[in-house]
């Protein structure tokens, strides 16, 4: 693979990557991490994981979905290379969110399938990998991740319907994941952080002065801030703990940025690669990844038009046999994730068992802009795989009931989530 | 009623579902559209109407009447906009304010989100605790940095005389992509080469604010021009290739001297170079020059003679912001600033009077003993546990600037108190926190006396901050922070390049600028007899007889499609992507931002229509196709007239009569003629600036529109209306002079309650 700057080595021995206190090899990340901080909880569960792959500008349904629904469909030309894998995923068509229109702008709504892009007029809500950080985040150093490949725009929102800003850079993210700060650093972190949440307690005070002067619609308003201090104080003493415990350590390169934005599929193995890490280190359980669409010609044989403009294709045939070939490496270049992480063994599951991964997109048809028929493959965390759900492409299934399947996975008592209807319809949990 | 009724109502609009609860304020925006669709005659549509034109008169007054009293009588109860937020712009100018500090700050905070076109609507300001841990990390940073200034030993300031010697190439026989010497000047001649030009010499050896002279000369000049250059700054390598721009100057055979003045980060350094794309370029192998190998080639080059190069300090100096934090300690200064020492006499006292007169200024008002007491408490605990007052005195004062009090404006419903008009006033126009003077007027309760608020406003907008009201409004009321999201395609465009476009920015603004100062009519926005241009960008519009770098002047014969905002290259660049125009995006942002024309979203269960373009030749045919669907028309006419008149206008903003050729092909001629949605023909974009220039109160309305919602941070809703009438009304004899609507409007009663 051209542009490809480095390579974390396939098969890495496991044992010798991490590192717990005083230097004893663990075994098992989420053990070494958790035990001391959290010998209340169920620790010897191996931890469910969630990766959201999200594309700014769709794939080609008639290349992506295979024509016949059910176990024995026969591979679509995206799908033909993934033979190998083909048990560990399932096809999705038919399916969007409810009432999303809007275009690009229904980015926002990928993971909240809230249909604040059709109006403007709405506020987002949680996204589905928050939520679960939400009650699951705190057992690891980062609750979650939100990441892109270039740009800080994600489709992570809090509670309040704020954009989380995606970290785009490679490199960046391997330092914060791996790297530790100088002693001298760490201790007035360490006093910041402790003091930062001193502050929060007195401003908290100061607010609810402040609050009693004000008018009510005010006083709606400042409970943002209130949630807001609220929030970060927690932040702050889980920070605290974290801080004086070291992070991991992998037998890898200090990756280095690819600048080009053009090398679309390269960026996107590159941040895969850290992102694996990140997971088998246990560092995260919650993975936001935007692959947002960049303008520029997307180095690949046959290629020569910018993959937006590609986008754009207007089904003029050069158009679409060009973007063809992207979005194929596109989807190979994902198919080598699940790979990556079907290799690595964790207690005697796959990473890949324990980690959901979906990928999809908020254009059906990113030539017309047109939100229904989203494109959606969903591979890992133990779901009766190797199949292909199609829905009605004219009246659409609510994606929303796949969003319910995960957070059940994930042990979250939920029935519901924005506009689902219930479970999705063939999709089962293995346990 | 049959189209709009049930789940199958046409736009998805369903009429009986909104009459069922008529106050739903989740509605209130159905109800308006709702009305002005049928005031202006749009609705229902003629071939269906079977209304009297009696009856919907009677239906536009009567909800007229009641949308009115309900949301009159709510804004009343909660103000029209509730818990406004300081921008990250806002937020950096009052550190610098509160602290006197020059650093960059807005840049680390959370990108925020444009409402009703502005970042100062409060509605979509977000709050979570990501943006309040950005804004602790902000405040750390602004305030290392004070305390730096004041705590480190010696200043940081110098400046140093590079003569050509001392920032050529220091081994001439090595083949690099610095400037060689030649006749003891620094010489870089005009190429393509990524990074030529750099000059290590300059390399930031700290984040700051540099000032640096350049005094050079052209050599092989062009007969018609000098030799346009370039300054940009970065590290120059191709592990981090970003270049950002600092300036561009047009080198002549005359030597002559260029100053500027830009934020350099710590390892960046200066690249300058000849940096105009239409210049002959010299070729040199193997990606690097050596000395001598440019020269016979003829190509024009930039002679360097010396450059004067300083670090330096904007706003106050380290005297002045040690007297604001430290006040009557006594300070032993350290290399490391964070070991040096602060002592002092009745420590409790002086600490309660500095944290009480920073609350004050922070909270931009009087603040009550019992608000300050519990941050002082923390700044003395906090010595206490310590024993250094440097941290005593920086917890108190990150705890004040974290304080809602600080990040919020406070205002309370109703009339708004004088303190609360100064906020308002000074983020409006400077976008940082009241001065002396507004918070003395306010103190003795003068502004809200008519003439004292003219007279503050006429006063800060000749002030220094003033001269950057134009910038901050236009950047998002026109777009202009967006002009590089695209780059014209450099085969199609040959002749753009980032001097054109830096040049265009400046003829905007100097523009706006002008219409201010004068307090000339805002119908100038749509058409004027003047603009202002530099050499490169009349050359670029085909305008003679501009000569030089410095923007001048420029008068337009009538019949010159280039006056106004509409014939500037800026917007025209603004409302392309870089390779095409479309009439549809040009449209709309044309209406909405200077016609004061809202357009509605698409309707919510009309699916986009897929554009085949296969077959369909112009982008006119393509959307006659388009419109030839009933209800993309109703909007459409509206929407479409100002983008075809802008046609002309390629993506770049150069005049065009054809359309670029396809492979082959010949270029198809553009038809820049319509009919507006009142029925006017118009043959190009004069006559339809004629046109619009009938209903000059209509762009005065918009103007007035656009900066309400952006110095009060809410948008004009129903009951706003009439208000926004009168202040037109009240400047139609000043010919709706710019600064005159800027003036009534703050005198008017939207800008004084809240």
């Amino acid at each position: 693979m051209k542009n490809i700057n480095f390579n974390f080595g396939r098969h890495l021995n496991r044992r010798t990557l991490l590192r717990g206190a005083g230097g004893v090899a663990m075994s098992m990340p989420w053990l070494s991490a958790m035990a001391p901080a959290f010998a209340g909880t169920a620790a010897n569960q191996p931890p469910k994981r969630f990766v959201a792959m999200t594309l700014g500008l769709g794939l080609l349904g008639e290349n992506l979905n295979p024509e016949k629904g059910g176990r024995d469909y026969e591979a679509s030309p995206y799908l033909k290379e993934l033979d190998d894998i083909r048990n560990q995923f399932t096809v999705i068509s038919g399916a969007s969110h409810p009432e999303v229109t809007g275009g690009h702008r229904a980015e926002a709504s990928i993971l909240t399938a809230n249909p604040v892009g059709s109006s403007g007029r709405a506020k987002n809500t949680i996204s589905i990998d928050q939520l679960m950080a939400k009650y699951h985040g705190l057992e690891t150093r980062f609750k979650s991740l939100v990441v892109s490949s270039g740009g800080s725009d994600s489709p992570a929102y809090t509670e309040n319907g704020a954009m989380i800003p995606a970290l785009d850079s490679p490199s960046e993210l391997f330092t914060r994941l791996f790297v530790n700060d100088s002693p001298e650093k760490q201790a007035l972190a360490a006093e910041r952080v402790q003091q930062g949440r001193s502050i929060m307690d007195l401003v908290q005070e100061d607010a609810k002065r402040l609050s009693r002067k004000l008018g009510t619609g005010d006083r709606r308003r400042l409970d943002a801030y209130f949630s807001s201090v609220r929030d970060l104080e927690s932040r702050m003493a889980d920070n605290e703990a974290w801080a004086r415990r070291p992070k991991p350590s992998v037998n890898a390169k200090h990756p280095v940025d690819i600048s080009s934005s053009r090398d679309f599929i390269g960026r996107q193995r590159l941040m895969s690669d850290v992102l694996r890490l990140a997971l088998e280190t246990d560092s995260t359980r919650f993975v936001t990844y935007h692959l947002g669409g960049s303008g520029g010609v997307v180095p690949l044989p046959g290629v020569d038009e910018g993959y937006h403009s590609l986008s754009h294709h207007g089904r003029d045939e050069e158009k679409l046999e060009q973007l063809a070939i992207v979005e194929k490496e596109i989807i190979h270049a994902w198919a080598d994730f699940l790979r990556d992480l079907n290799k690595t063994d964790e207690n005697g599951f796959t990473l890949l068992d324990q980690t959901a991964v979906l990928l999809t997109s908020n254009l059906g048809n990113a030539s017309s802009h047109d939100n229904r028929n989203m494109p959606v493959l969903f591979a890992g965390g133990r779901f009766n795989h190797g199949q292909h759900l199609a829905f009605d492409q004219k009246n659409n299934y609510p994606l929303p009931n796949l969003y319910v399947n995960l957070l059940q996975r994930q042990g979250m008592e939920m029935d519901s989530f924005m506009t689902s209807t219930g479970t999705m319809k063939g999709l089962e949990y293995l346990g | 009623m049959d189209c709009h009724a049930g789940d199958e109502a046409e736009a998805g609009f369903d009429l009986e579902k909104l009459l069922k609860d008529p106050t739903a304020p989740a509605d209130r925006d159905r109800w308006v559209r709702l009305h002005d669709r049928v005031a202006a005659g749009e609705m229902p549509p003629p071939d269906y109407s079977e209304v009297p034109a009696k009856e919907q008169q009677k239906f536009v007054d009567g909800t007229a009447q009641w949308l009115k009293k309900l949301v009159s009588s709510e804004q009343n109860k909660f103000g029209r906009v509730q818990a406004r937020r300081l921008t990250n712009l806002q937020l950096e100018r009052s550190l610098h304010d509160l602290l006197g500090i020059d650093i960059p700050l807005a840049n680390g905070f959370p990108e925020e989100p444009r409402t009703h076109g502005f970042n100062t609507v409060a509605n979509g300001q977000p709050m979570s605790h990501y943006q309040l841990e950005q804004h602790l990390n902000g405040v750390d940073k602004a305030l290392d940095e004070a305390f730096r200034r004041v705590l480190e030993t010696g200043n940081d300031e110098f400046e140093e005389d590079l003569p050509a010697e001392k920032f050529v190439r220091t081994n001439p026989k090595r083949r690099c992509r610095e400037p060689e010497m030649l006749d003891e000047h620094a010489v870089v001649w005009s190429s393509n080469m990524t990074f030529y030009g750099r000059i290590p010499r300059t390399t930031a050896k700290d984040d700051g604010w540099y000032r640096f002279t350049i005094r050079a000369k052209a050599l092989n000049v062009p007969e018609d021009h000098g030799v346009w250059c370039t300054v940009r700054r970065g590290r120059a390598v191709s592990s981090a290739p970003l270049l950002a721009d600092i300036g561009a100057f047009e080198a002549t055979s005359e030597p002559q001297e260029w100053t500027f003045t830009a934020w350099i980060p710590d390892g960046e350094m200066l690249e300058i170079r000849p940096g105009d794309t239409t210049l002959k370029k010299a070729y040199f192998k193997g990606g690097q020059v050596g000395a001598g190998e440019g020269e016979p080639q003829g190509a024009p080059g930039l002679a360097m003679e010396w450059i004067k190069f300083s670090r330096i300090h904007l706003g106050p100096n380290d005297e002045t912001i040690r007297k604001n934090l430290f006040g009557s300690f006594k300070i032993k200064q350290h290399k490391d600033w964070r070991r040096a020492e602060v002592t002092g006499d009745q420590k409790q006292e002086e600490m309660a009077s500095l944290m009480a007169e920073f609350a004050e200024r922070a909270f931009r008002r009087p603040t009550e003993d019992e608000v300050v007491q519990p941050f002082t408490d923390f700044a003395w605990q906090t010595y206490e546990e310590t024993g250094s007052l440097i941290r005593g005195l920086r917890a108190g004062y990150r705890a004040i600037l974290c304080s809602p009090r600080f990040l919020y404006f406070q205002e309370q419903p109703g009339q708004l108190d004088d303190y609360a008009i100064a906020s308002r006033l000074s983020y409006f126009l400077w976008n940082r926190m009241p001065d002396e003077e507004l918070l003395q007027l306010a103190s003795n309760g003068k502004l809200k006396d008519e003439s004292t608020l003219k007279n503050q406003v006429r006063r800060m907008l000749q002030s220094p901050e003033g001269r950057r009201f134009v910038a901050d409004f236009t950047e998002q009321w026109l777009d202009l922070s967006e002009i590089d999201f695209t780059e014209p395609d450099r085969r199609m465009f040959p002749k753009f390049d980032m001097v054109v476009q830096q040049a265009m920015i400046d003829e905007c603004l100097t523009f706006v600028q002008t219409v201010l100062d004068d307090n000339m009519s805002v119908t100038n926005f749509i058409d004027s007899d003047f603009s202002f241009m530099n050499e490169r960008l009349a050359r670029f519009y085909g305008i003679d007889g501009v000569k030089g770098d410095e923007l001048q002047r420029v008068s337009f014969s009538p019949d010159s499609p280039r006056g106004g905002l509409l014939g500037q290259g800026a917007i025209q660049k603004i409302t392309a992507n870089g390779t095409n125009t479309s009439p549809v995006i040009r449209g709309v942002w044309i209406s909405e931002r200077l016609l004061g024309q809202e357009i509605a979203p698409p309707p919510q269960n009309v699916p986009a229509i897929e554009p085949d373009i296969r077959g369909a030749n112009t982008i006119r045919e393509k959307l006659e196709k388009h419109k030839s669907n009933d209800s993309c028309a109703s909007c459409h006419r509206h929407i479409d007239p100002p983008g075809y008149a802008l046609e002309n206008f390629d993506p770049a903003g150069q005049w065009r009569t054809k359309y670029p050729a396809p492979r082959g092909k010949k270029g198809l001629p553009i038809d820049p003629s319509y009919t507006t949605a009142d029925g006017e023909d118009f043959a190009g974009i004069n006559q339809f600036r004629a046109i619009v220039l009938k209903r000059p109160e209509k762009i005065a309305r918009n103007v007035v529109e656009h900066m309400l919602t952006y110095g009060t941070g809410a948008p004009i809703s129903f009951a706003d209306r009439e208000v926004v009438e009168q202040i037109v009304e009240r400047s139609a004899d000043k010919n709706y002079g710019f600064r005159t609507l800027i003036e009534e409007a703050v005198c008017s009663q939207i800008f004084l309650t809240k």
